[in-house]
């Protein structure tokens, strides 16, 4: 085809292909921005914005971003900018190591953050290691992460499975009964975390009538609660979280299960809570944060600074994952000075993070033998309404620090392999 | 010009641009292991047109032999030995042979029957693959392998580490399938899959084995889909079971008739924009596949033969 048209000058046809042809160029490829100052450090974030766990997942973002402008405001990371890429990692595995390898091959981040999906977040951990770069799990919580699977380049903010367990088994125990029955997600964190609990419940002595294993992004749990009231144990452990967890609860209160069997579980989220009716927020459970802390310096502080990047909603312990994600990233180069992953993952190791990050009554510190971070588990009770707040929605009972209810690190299978 | 020769310059213009793809892939905002997807996506959606397009039966469940390819690659280096070529050569059987043996039920329906059954099959391989977690790692995926450096004899490639090396060798199977391909399609069988796609009556008539044909282009098919999967989980040493899902078999279906089925180069320009829209969109927004959507549409209404199709026509010939 002529460049030009027929007539052999530049006709409208011609000039409209051309403009649509750089409108394309320009989609296709980000203008290059002129370097301004300082050229940015990348950070890369890989998150589920879309699927089951999308509330908890834009929640870490917020708390994350919050973080980055908080930092940036005080001079960035050596006094260079940061700068916060994430990717959707649409709650798929797949989809996870895909976006994983963009950040790392095509942007070139400097650390990752990520991901909510315990899949998914081990499954990344494995690209991080590859390219040999600075990786904290923000909120995937099975065992193995900093387990038997654990990598030298890759630290972890929220809770094990076991450690999760550990903090409200005895509690759960006491208060219902010995013969519990668990609805637990398929795949890695359902998995970890109901062996968990039934090692617990193992040693205080009582037995486990049963378990569904539902796929992740289950709607409808009628045949599993059916059977699960068949059994008839003393009490149904809901395992299954985001959007499974409010669709789980929601139907075992239609269906009237929780007159006739107590219901609890291990643990709850804010998200989940504000998601399902009044009537469903029943049961013992665990948080792994929560913003109501009367006493402990930082929190209404933190409080305040989300509500104003959040609608007016409190921040949830997703936004604080997020948020203790990047500032551990941050604090640690700050203090080595270098953005080297090898020498910062080294100085991890024992880190602790301070009062303004950790916002929680406990020391909170990276343990060095397996990676894993010492935070608190917040015990308490779902309650229907808020009583200051229509957020207030847990009535935290008994805070237990991380170092309590975790293993000890030879009992986690963690060896660190570092390179030469 | 005459056609033969407009043509030996097309075919030129597109193996030199796959040839050159790491060099210009980053000045337009690309990355190497981009081109690595697209040329493994675009030979798994080459499959399904050479069914599609060629014999004109529709699978839309393939994306069960391209996940069990990858499962076989990836079994082979976990649990066989850490060879890259042999991961190729398991994954390549276990989905091929799978599609054999499933295509002796398959071929006997025509029309939206076989293309139900195979969305059936392949969604019974799917849910072995999520619930068999001992083996496939379940929903968690099939990790703790990676492809190994190339052993020449004379000279090691190390296409773990060298993402150009890496994509050069995805380059050469494309291109060694891709031959294989227009080799079947220009033989006698090739001809007769073609006559069961324009007439199937009289092509009985004629006294061709019509569900035999079938049978061997299914089969032939699948072993291409098994390929494009055991390198699929080269690409990300990686597999799980959504690479069997029936969206994912969707995935193929639209590269195949967005890019021009019956056409053969038209999956490779279906899958290179399928891929690059949804990389470079799902950055920008989570509802990325709203767009695929309406571009799928917008290709169906108004160039029925594919994206390929319309630019063929457009040129002169």
């Amino acid at each position: 085809m002529a460049l030009l048209g027929e007539t052999g000058r530049l006709d409208r046809r011609t000039m409209l292909k051309g403009a649509a042809a750089l409108g394309g160029v320009a989609l296709a490829s980000p203008a290059i921005i002129s370097a301004r100052g300082e050229t940015p450090v990348k950070i890369g974030m890989v998150d589920p914005l879309t699927g089951a766990y999308a509330a908890n997942a834009q929640n870490e973002v917020t708390g994350a971003k919050l973080a980055v402008s908080q930092l940036n405001a005080k001079g960035g990371i050596l006094g260079r900018p940061i700068e916060l890429l994430v990717e959707d990692s649409a709650n798929d595995v797949g989809t996870g190591v895909q976006k994983a390898r963009k950040l790392t091959e095509r942007d070139e981040v400097s650390f990752l953050i990520g991901d909510v999906n315990s899949a998914v977040a081990q499954a990344i951990a494995q690209v991080s290691n590859e390219k040999k770069i600075l990786h904290i799990v923000s909120g995937g919580h099975t065992d193995t992460i900093t387990g038997k699977d654990c990598k030298w380049n890759v630290y972890r903010v929220c809770n094990t499975t076991t450690m999760e367990a550990n903090s409200i088994c005895s509690t759960l125990f006491e208060k219902y009964g010995k013969k519990w029955y668990f609805i637990t997600p398929d795949y890695a964190y359902g998995h970890t975390l109901q062996a968990a609990a039934e090692a617990d419940l193992k040693k205080l002595g009582g037995t486990t009538s049963g378990a569904e294993l539902t796929p992740l992004g289950t709607t409808d749990f009628s045949a599993f609660l059916i059977k699960a009231r068949a059994a008839n144990p003393d009490v149904i452990l809901v395992l299954v979280q985001g959007s499974d967890m409010v669709n789980c609860l929601k139907q075992i209160t239609q269906f009237g299960l929780n007159t006739q069997v107590h219901v609890a579980g291990l643990q709850q989220e804010l998200e989940a809570l504000e998601g399902m009716p009044p009537e469903a927020r029943i049961g013992v459970w665990m948080f792994e944060w929560y913003w109501k802390q009367p006493g402990v310096s930082g929190v209404d502080q933190f409080v305040a600074d989300i509500r104003k990047v959040n609608n007016g909603k409190v921040p949830t312990a997703r936004h604080w994952f997020g948020y203790t994600s990047v500032q551990t990233i941050v604090g640690v180069a700050n203090q080595q000075k270098t953005l080297d992953s090898l020498k910062l993952a080294k100085a991890l190791g024992n880190f602790e993070l301070p009062p303004e990050v950790r916002l929680q009554p406990n020391k909170c510190y990276y343990r060095e033998g397996d990676h894993q971070l010492m935070t608190s588990a917040f015990i308490g009770e779902a309650q229907a309404e808020g009583k200051d707040d229509p957020e207030d929605l847990f009535r935290v009972d008994k805070v237990i620090a991380g170092d309590k209810d975790a293993p000890p690190v030879d009992e986690t299978g963690c060896k660190l392999q570092w390179p030469a | 010009m005459s056609a033969g020769a407009a043509k030996l310059i097309a075919l030129t213009a597109v193996w030199a641009l796959l040839a050159a793809a790491p060099f210009w892939a980053p000045l337009v905002g690309g990355y190497t292991a981009l081109g690595a997807r697209v040329l493994v996506l675009a030979l798994a959606a080459m499959s399904v047109n050479f069914l599609l397009g060629f014999a004109g039966v529709l699978s839309f469940g393939h994306a069960a032999y391209f996940g069990l390819g990858a499962y076989g690659a990836g079994f082979a280096l976990k649990f066989l030995a850490p060879s890259t070529p042999l991961s190729l050569l398991c994954g390549t059987l276990l989905g091929g042979i799978a599609g054999a043996l499933l295509g002796l039920l398959i071929v006997r329906r025509r029309g939206v029957y076989f293309a139900m059954v195979t969305i059936a099959f392949g969604q019974v391989l799917y849910y072995i693959a999520f619930q068999w977690s001992s083996l496939t790692g379940g929903d968690d995926g099939l990790r703790g392998f990676a492809r190994q450096p190339l052993d020449l004899g004379f000279a090691k490639i190390d296409i773990l580490g060298d993402e150009t090396a890496f994509y050069y060798f995805v380059l050469l199977c494309f291109a060694l399938v891709v031959a294989v391909m227009g080799f079947i399609l220009r033989s006698p069988f090739g001809r007769a899959m073609i006559a069961i796609r324009e007439n199937e009556r009289r092509a009985r008539f004629l006294g061709l084995a019509v569900e035999r044909h079938i049978w061997i282009a299914f089969t032939l098919s699948c072993f291409f889909a098994g390929f494009a999967g055991a390198l699929y989980a080269l690409v990300n040493n990686f597999a799980d079971p959504r690479g069997l899902h029936y969206s994912q078999s969707g995935d193929f279906v639209m590269m195949a008739v967005m890019g021009g089925m019956r056409n053969f180069w038209g999956p490779l320009l279906g899958a290179a924009v399928f891929v690059v829209v949804q990389d470079y969109l799902s950055s920008v927004t989570v509802n990325w596949m709203s767009f695929i959507g309406l571009l799928f549409v917008l290709v169906v209404l108004f160039f029925p033969r594919g994206l390929l199709g319309f630019i063929r026509r457009r040129a002169p010939a």
